[in-house]
C-alpha cells in the first residue's frame, strides 16, 4: 500500500534508495527516508519492525517454521518444531500495532544432571508452549512511546510480561535514545510435583543509544539490567538448589557497515554479560549479507560465545559438592564452555513484496573452547541443528 | 554495574558530540533492510530464545521477552 510520502513516510522498498532532494528546503520532509536506519532495540519479544523515527508505511506479515534438534554423542536430546507468525501494521498514521505468536512443540529427553540423560533411552518429555505478544507504539514528532504485553504458556510454566519503552530522536534522526522497562511474572508447577505454585518476578531495564556514524555505518549500544526474584531451581534435575535471586547485566553493541563496492553488509556484534551467580560471558557475532541482485541474498554467519561457570555449579561425578555450599547445580548450562554457531541463510525477495528465506545453523558447545579460563570437565559435547523456513509479504 | 553504565553514557555523549552529521539524502544505504538492527524479527526471536535456553547468558537486545520453562 502506498501512502502519501509526507510525514511518517519511509522508504518501503529496500531496493529503493534515497535520492537527493530536488529542493533543499524540502529536505526535512525527506528525513523520513532514513527509515530502517534507525531501527531500535525492540521491546517486547518482537523488535520494533522497521520502526525508525517514523511509523513504517507498509504493513508486514511473516511466517516461519523452525526445526530444532539437539544432541550429544551418546544420543539425541530435545526436538522442537515451532511455527510462528509476526504482523506489524501502521494505523491512523502514527500508531503501529504489532503482534506475534509461536507454538513450540517439544519432545525428547533432558539431562537429570550434567549430561546424563533421564533414563537409558531418555525418558520422554512431551510439551507444547504457546506464546503470544502484542505491542502498540505511538509516534510523535521527536519521540515514540510503546506499550507491550506478552504471555507464554506451558502446562508446567506460565509467564506474563508487560513492557514500556520511550524513544527520543534528535532533529536529524541520526541519534536515538531508548529507555525501556518490563516486568515478568512467572508461575511454575512442575509435573513431578517438586515445584508447586512457585513464583518468579523479573524486572528489566534498558538504556540504549543508536547512532548513524556515516552513510554506511550505524551502531547501537544497549545496556540491559535484569533483577529476578523467586524460584530459579530446575525442578526436573535430580538435585538443583539455586539462589532465589539473580541480577544480570548485559551490554550489547552492534555495528552494521555497508560495503558499497561489494553490495554487501557486515553486521557485527559483541555482548558482555555478567550476573550475580558469578557467570561472566562474551558473545561475538558476525553476518555477511551479500546481495547477488535480482532479490537474491546469501548470509553466511558465525557466532562465538563463552561463559564462566556459576559459583554453585559442581563438576562431575554427581553429586560431588552437594551440601558444601548453600546452593548446588549440575546443570550443563551453568558450566564453563565455549560455543560456536556457523550458519547460512538464503533470501529471495520478489518485486511483489513477497520474500522467502531458509536458514541452516549448527551449534556446538565444548568445555575446551572456552576463552579466559578452563572449561568445565566431564561433560559431553552439546550440539544442535537448526533450520528455519520463512515467508513474508507486505500489505 | 554502575561503572559500566557510566562508561556507556560517556561513550554515548562523546559519540553525539563528535560525529559528523549525515544528511537525509545520504541515507539510502542506511535504509536497506540489511542495515537494520531488526532485519528479521522472527529469526532473531528463534535465535535468542534458543541461546537463552542453552546458555546462562541473556539480555542486551531488549526487555520484556518474558520467561519460559525452557531454562
Amino acid at each position: 500500500m502506498q501512502l502519501k510520502l509526507g510525514r511518517g513516510a519511509r522508504t518501503p522498498d529496500k531496493h529503493r534508495t534515497a535520492r537527493a532532494p530536488a529542493n533543499g528546503a524540502r529536505r526535512p520532509r525527506r528525513q523520513a527516508l532514513l527509515a530502517a536506519a534507525l531501527a531500535l532495540p525492540g521491546l517486547g519479544v518482537t523488535a520494533d519492525a522497521a520502526a525508525a523515527g517514523n511509523a513504517p508505511e507498509e504493513g508486514q506479515i511473516g511466517f516461519k517454521i523452525l526445526y530444532y534438534q539437539d544432541s550429544q554423542p551418546s544420543g539425541n536430546r530435545m526436538k522442537v518444531i515451532a511455527p510462528s507468525v509476526h504482523v506489524a501494521k501502521t494505523v491512523l498514521g502514527d500508531w503501529v500495532i504489532q503482534g506475534s505468536g509461536v507454538v513450540d512443540v517439544i519432545s525428547g529427553a533432558s539431562p537429570l544432571y550434567h549430561s546424563t540423560l533421564s533414563g537409558a533411552s531418555g525418558r520422554g518429555i512431551e510439551d507444547r508452549r504457546l506464546a503470544a505478544d502484542a505491542k502498540v507504539t505511538r509516534y510523535f514528532e521527536r519521540w515514540a512511546l510503546g506499550v507491550g504485553v506478552g504471555r507464554s504458556d506451558e502446562h508446567d510454566y506460565r509467564s506474563n510480561v508487560g513492557s514500556v519503552d520511550v524513544r527520543f530522536f534528535t532533529p536529524d534522526k541520526n541519534t536515538t535514545l531508548t529507555l525501556g522497562a518490563a516486568v515478568a511474572s512467572d508461575r511454575i508447577d512442575s509435573v513431578n510435583n517438586v515445584a508447586i505454585n512457585q513464583r518468579r518476578t523479573t524486572n528489566e531495564f534498558l538504556v540504549g543509544i543508536t547512532q548513524v556514524l556515516s552513510p554506511n555505518d550505524i551502531v547501537q549500544s544497549n545496556v540491559t539490567i535484569g533483577r529476578g526474584r523467586g524460584y530459579f531451581n530446575d525442578p526436573y534435575k535430580s538435585i538443583d538448589i539455586r539462589p532465589d535471586d539473580r541480577n544480570q547485566i548485559a551490554w550489547l553493541t552492534r555495528w552494521n557497515h555497508h560495503f558499497e563496492s561489494a553490495n554487501a553488509t557486515l553486521r557485527s556484534s559483541y555482548r558482555y554479560y555478567r550476573d550475580s551467580w558469578s557467570v561472566t560471558g562474551h558473545t561475538l557475532g558476525a553476518e555477511w549479507v551479500q546481495s547477488h541482485g535480482n532479490g537474491w541474498f546469501t548470509v553466511p554467519s558465525m557466532r562465538y560465545a563463552t561463559q564462566s561457570a556459576a559459583d554453585f555449579y559442581f563438576d562431575p561425578p554427581f553429586p560431588t559438592g552437594v551440601g558444601t555450599k548453600p546452593y548446588y547445580s549440575a546443570d550443563q548450562r551453568l558450566s564453563a564452555f565455549g560455543a560456536v554457531t556457523p550458519g547460512l541463510k538464503l533470501i529471495k525477495e520478489f518485486a511483489s513484496g513477497w520474500a522467502i528465506d531458509f536458514k541452516a545453523e549448527y551449534y556446538e558447545q565444548r568445555a575446551k573452547w572456552r576463552i579466559g579460563g578452563n572449561g568445565s570437565p566431564g561433560l559431553e559435547t552439546f550440539r544442535a541443528h537448526m533450520f528455519q523456513l520463512g515467508v513474508s509479504t507486505k500489505f | 554495574m554502575r561503572v559500566l553504565a557510566a562508561v556507556v553514557c560517556c561513550l554515548a555523549l562523546g559519540a553525539c558530540g563528535s560525529i559528523g552529521s549525515v544528511e537525509a539524502w545520504q541515507k539510502g544505504n542506511l535504509a536497506k533492510r540489511s542495515m537494520s538492527f531488526d532485519m528479521d524479527p522472527l529469526d532473531d526471536r528463534f535465535t535468542q530464545h534458543t541461546y537463552q535456553s542453552k546458555e546462562n547468558m541473556s539480555g542486551g537486545y531488549g526487555v520484556g521477552g518474558g520467561g519460559c520453562g525452557c531454562n
